[in-house]
Formats: structure tokens, sequence, C-alpha cells
């Protein structure tokens, strides 16, 4: 999560318009999961790499990585369908074990390559929003798409925030480890507990003096704030809606 | 900015205390700050300045007393509140604290928005301070990328961006490298050209004797003792209760002049140059 924070703030589609890039990620995803078609899967998952890699410039071996995290789910959630046991063989492949066979079904194949490729495909619209727009943007487009406002409030404090947790409770850690404190499991478990009461106690002490720093800018219960606009593009647009067309037709 | 008659600010009997502590944080309060001043607040911690500033934007509301910003008490209505907070600005000591958007821009348009400046302004308003505070170089990064002393940068601007007539700094200079602390310095310098009245707490009491033109030390909720950086440093017994210790350039002027090294007559030095000059009698 880290990682994709960090890429997604050097990513060359960085400044593209961010309800562009929300609208193409979530429409692509739908049209893909919808039609259950091996070739819009393959053409969704080649264009998102080349927009992601080529255009985006994230590394492609951070970019394979982080596709290899879903394909670990995959492969073991379609195993189960590609691979059977029963008292007949079926058309693929069988093994024999005593009067039982382990079998396979080239329907069955056919489904989980689809299957396969479909949820691969999905994840990369999803990488694609995530790698190339940074959250204050995303954030920015939900607004614009009328998401309740105590959602997008609650959104941008806790994205603010999780960076000064995790600072925070890496600090705590260093300085137990710094004491012997992981020393064996006992003592562990007992750093970790303490850690979390000591986080809990300074996030509430946290929270009183970002509100009086708050209040101190005129807060009055709505969090106004404005990003810097960027504008989207008539080209881009007409593109994405190509593109969409395309995958509908083919699909 | 106008100079009006009178004092920036007031305070009068002062007091306030925590709920649940038997101390008071402030006992009993009484100051005067002139337009345009430069003031530092020494003080040991819980000597009560972060409470006092506290209670100059109405953030806490004094128990006993009154506050008055450029002649006008503070009146703690939300229209009141929300008009003693565009003229009062305080920038906190743990920019964590106060820097609420991962988005540097975001952060510093939360202010003015709130003063109810319509958006074409705040544009205006955000890209001009950014330039002017030079934070230019890291405006795209998160906040959780930028250093401490990037993060103080953002901090101040959030509240320059509001054009506040008193400017509060709370320990600018904590947990910053001397470079930075430079970059804070040349900073508040700019704010006393614009004209705001700027006060700062600070422990570096040889900064304090330089920058200030006046030096108000606080004890126990109290001022003990107000007056331009000469006569605060020189009272020895003041300095002891507040466990300060007189300025470097100040002890050295007071030896040199013990050993008969500058004459009787120097008057006392602002910093290490002007002791050099008497030093040798003549400029350098």
């Amino acid at each position: 999560m880290l990682l994709i924070d960090k890429l997604s703030y050097q990513s060359k589609l960085r400044y593209v318009n961010a309800s562009e890039k929300l609208v193409y990620a979530v429409l692509t995803l739908v049209l893909c999961v919808l039609s259950r078609s091996l070739r819009v899967a393959v053409l969704v998952f080649a264009v998102n790499g080349i927009l992601t890699v080529g255009k985006g410039g994230i590394p492609l071996s951070r970019y394979i990585k982080l596709l290899m995290i879903p394909l670990a789910f995959l492969a073991a959630g379609t195993a189960a369908i590609v691979v059977n046991v029963s008292k007949d063989p079926l058309d693929a492949f069988a093994f024999r074990i005593g009067n039982w066979y382990v079998t396979g079904s080239t329907a069955g194949i056919h489904q989980a390559v689809t299957l396969c490729a479909t949820a691969l495909s999905a994840v990369t619209c999803l990488y694609f929003l995530s790698l190339n727009t940074v959250m204050t943007d995303i954030l920015g487009a939900l607004k614009k798409l009328r998401l309740p406002y105590l959602l997008i409030e609650l959104m941008l404090l806790i994205y603010r925030f999780i960076f000064v947790l995790f600072k925070t409770a890496s600090a705590i850690t260093m300085s137990q480890q710094a004491r012997l404190g992981n020393r064996d499991f006992r003592t562990r478990v007992r750093s970790f507990g303490a850690m979390g009461t000591a986080l809990f106690i300074l996030a509430l002490k946290r929270s009183n003096a970002l509100y009086d720093a708050m209040e101190s800018r005129c807060y009055d219960g709505k969090i106004r704030v404005l990003s810097r606009a960027h504008p989207a593009k008539a080209g881009e647009i007409a593109a994405i809606v190509l593109f969409e067309l395309i995958l509908f037709w083919i699909s | 900015m106008k100079r009006e008659k009178g004092w920036m600010i007031e305070a009068q009997n002062v007091s306030y205390t925590y709920e649940g502590n038997n101390e008071k944080a402030l006992d009993g309060l009484d100051l005067k700050i002139r337009h345009g001043a430069k003031v530092a607040f020494m003080g040991g911690n819980g000597s009560g300045k972060s409470t006092f500033f506290l209670c100059l934007n109405g953030i806490r509301k004094p128990d006993t007393g009154r506050i008055c910003i450029n002649g006008k008490a503070i009146e703690y209505t939300r229209r009141g509140l929300l008009d003693v907070r565009g003229r009062v600005g305080i920038v906190f000591q743990e920019p964590d604290d106060q820097l609420f958007s991962a988005s540097v821009y975001e952060e510093i348009s939360f202010g003015i928005l709130n003063l109810g400046a319509d958006e074409e302004t705040v544009r205006r308003e955000v890209e001009s301070v950014i330039e002017e505070l030079e934070i230019t170089p890291f405006q795209d990064r998160p906040a959780h990328a930028l250093s401490g002393g990037q993060k103080k940068q953002v901090a101040i601007a959030d509240i320059l961006v509001m054009h506040p007539e008193v400017m509060i700094l709370d320990e600018p200079a904590a947990a910053l490298d001397p470079k930075h602390t430079r970059k804070v310095q040349e900073i508040v310098d700019h704010l006393t050209e614009k004209g705001i009245t700027v006060l700062m707490s600070t422990h570096d009491i040889d900064y304090a004797y330089s920058w200030a033109d006046e030096i108000v030390l606080m004890h126990r909720g109290k001022v003990l003792l107000q007056g331009t950086p000469f006569e605060v440093c020189s009272n020895r017994s003041a300095l002891e209760t507040a466990s300060l210790e007189a300025p470097a350039v100040l002890k050295m002027h007071e030896r040199l002049k013990e050993k008969g090294l500058i004459p009787e007559e120097a008057a006392p030095p602002k910093n290490v140059d002007e002791l050099l000059q008497s030093v040798s009698g003549e400029n350098i």
C-alpha cells in the first residue's frame, strides 16, 4: 500500500484529470467483469499495461510484482474449477488413482482461463487508477461524483494520519527493540500490546491537538479545501469513449 | 498594515484552568503588546505560554479576565470567534498536529476558504503564498513525504494566507536543523516587514535577545517580567526564577567590561558584531 502510494506520486499520468481516470477505470472494470469474454480481458490487460508502464512510467518489475499478488489467489481459486475427482474420466485429462480419476474437462479449463484473465484484467483497472492517481485527487473526483461529505472528510483525514500513525508505531517498536522488547515470544506479545495502548492514547492526544489547530483556522464542522485544477482534455475523453465502445462491441 | 493607536493585544487578569487540573495554567496574567512588535515569550514548559496563545484566538476561553485584540474584546460567539481567528493566527509547534490534508495546496486553501473568500481569490492567494514562502519545489509532494522544515514552511503558509494581523509561532525552531531554523527565522523577519505583529515562544535566549523588540518572561501562568531584551536579560534574579541563562553575548560583554577591555560607557551589544565593535572601538 505504501509502495503504491509512493509510485502514484511519481506517475507521469498523475496530472491527468482524476475524474477521467476514475471513470475510465470503473467503466472498464465493469465491462470486463460483465462480459466474461477472453478477448475483452486480454485487450484490457494489454491496454492497462501500456498505460501504466508505458505512459505512466511505473517500472515494469514493480508492476509485475504487484500483479503477482492477486495471481497467487487466482491460481488457488481456479485450480478447484479445473481439477475434479470423479469415477468417470473427463475429456481433457485424467489420472487414475485406484477406482477414481483426478480429471478435468476442456470446458472447465476454458472457463478457468477466462475467469483468471477477467479477474486479472479487472485488477489491472484498479492498479491503473491507484498507481496513476494520488489519493487526494481521487477524493476530489469522488466529491464531484457527490459522494457524502462525511465519507470524503473521513477518507481525507485517515489518509493523512495513517502515515503519522505508521511513523509513531514504528518509532515505538524501534524503542522497544532497543530495550530487548522482542527477545522472545512472550515479550514480543507484551510489547505489541503496550504499543497498541500507547498508540491509542497518542492518537487521542493528537486528535485534540488537530481539532485545536483546525479550529484556530475557523473550522466550523465542514472541511473546505480547494485542489489545483487539472482540466479534462477533449482528446482523452474521446479516447476513453472510443475504447469503451470497442470493448462493448467485441464482448 | 494600518497602525492604530492603542495596543494590538491587551490581556487583563486572565486566568485559565484545564479541566481536572488543580493548578491554574494561567493565573491572573496581564500583558500589553504594541502594534507590529516582535515579542519573544520565554519560560519553562508548563509556564502557560501555549495556553495563553490558545486564548489569544479564542480556542480557550479564559475563566476570568478579558483579552482585547486591536482594542476589541474577544466575543465568544460564532461571528466573534470567526473575526478574531481571522486576525490572530497560530502556527502550532508540531506540524503533524496542524497539517490535516496530504496535499499542500488543499492544506493552505483551508483557512482562507473558511474566512469566506471566493474560489478565484483563494487560488490567487494560495499560489502567491506558495511562491512567497518558497514552497514551490515541494508543493506537489504529499505531506508525509515532506521534511520537518518543509512541513513548518507549509504550516506558516497555512496562516499567512489568511493575512492575520498577529501571528503566533509556538516554538517554530523545535526539532529543526540549523539550516531550516535559519530559513524559519528569515520567514519570521519577512512577516515583520509586512507589518504583522509576531509573538514567538522559544527556548533559545540568544536568538530571542538579538531578534525581539520585547521579551516576555513567563512563570507559573503569570508574566514574571516584560521589557526590552536588555532589561529582561540583565535581570539575573528573574532569569534564575525562569531557569534561564543570560545570552552569551551579554555575558561576554560584562566580562570584557570587568577586565577593562571595553569602556564602561559602551552600550550593551545586540549581537557578536556589535560586541566586537566596542572591543576594538572602531567599525570592523
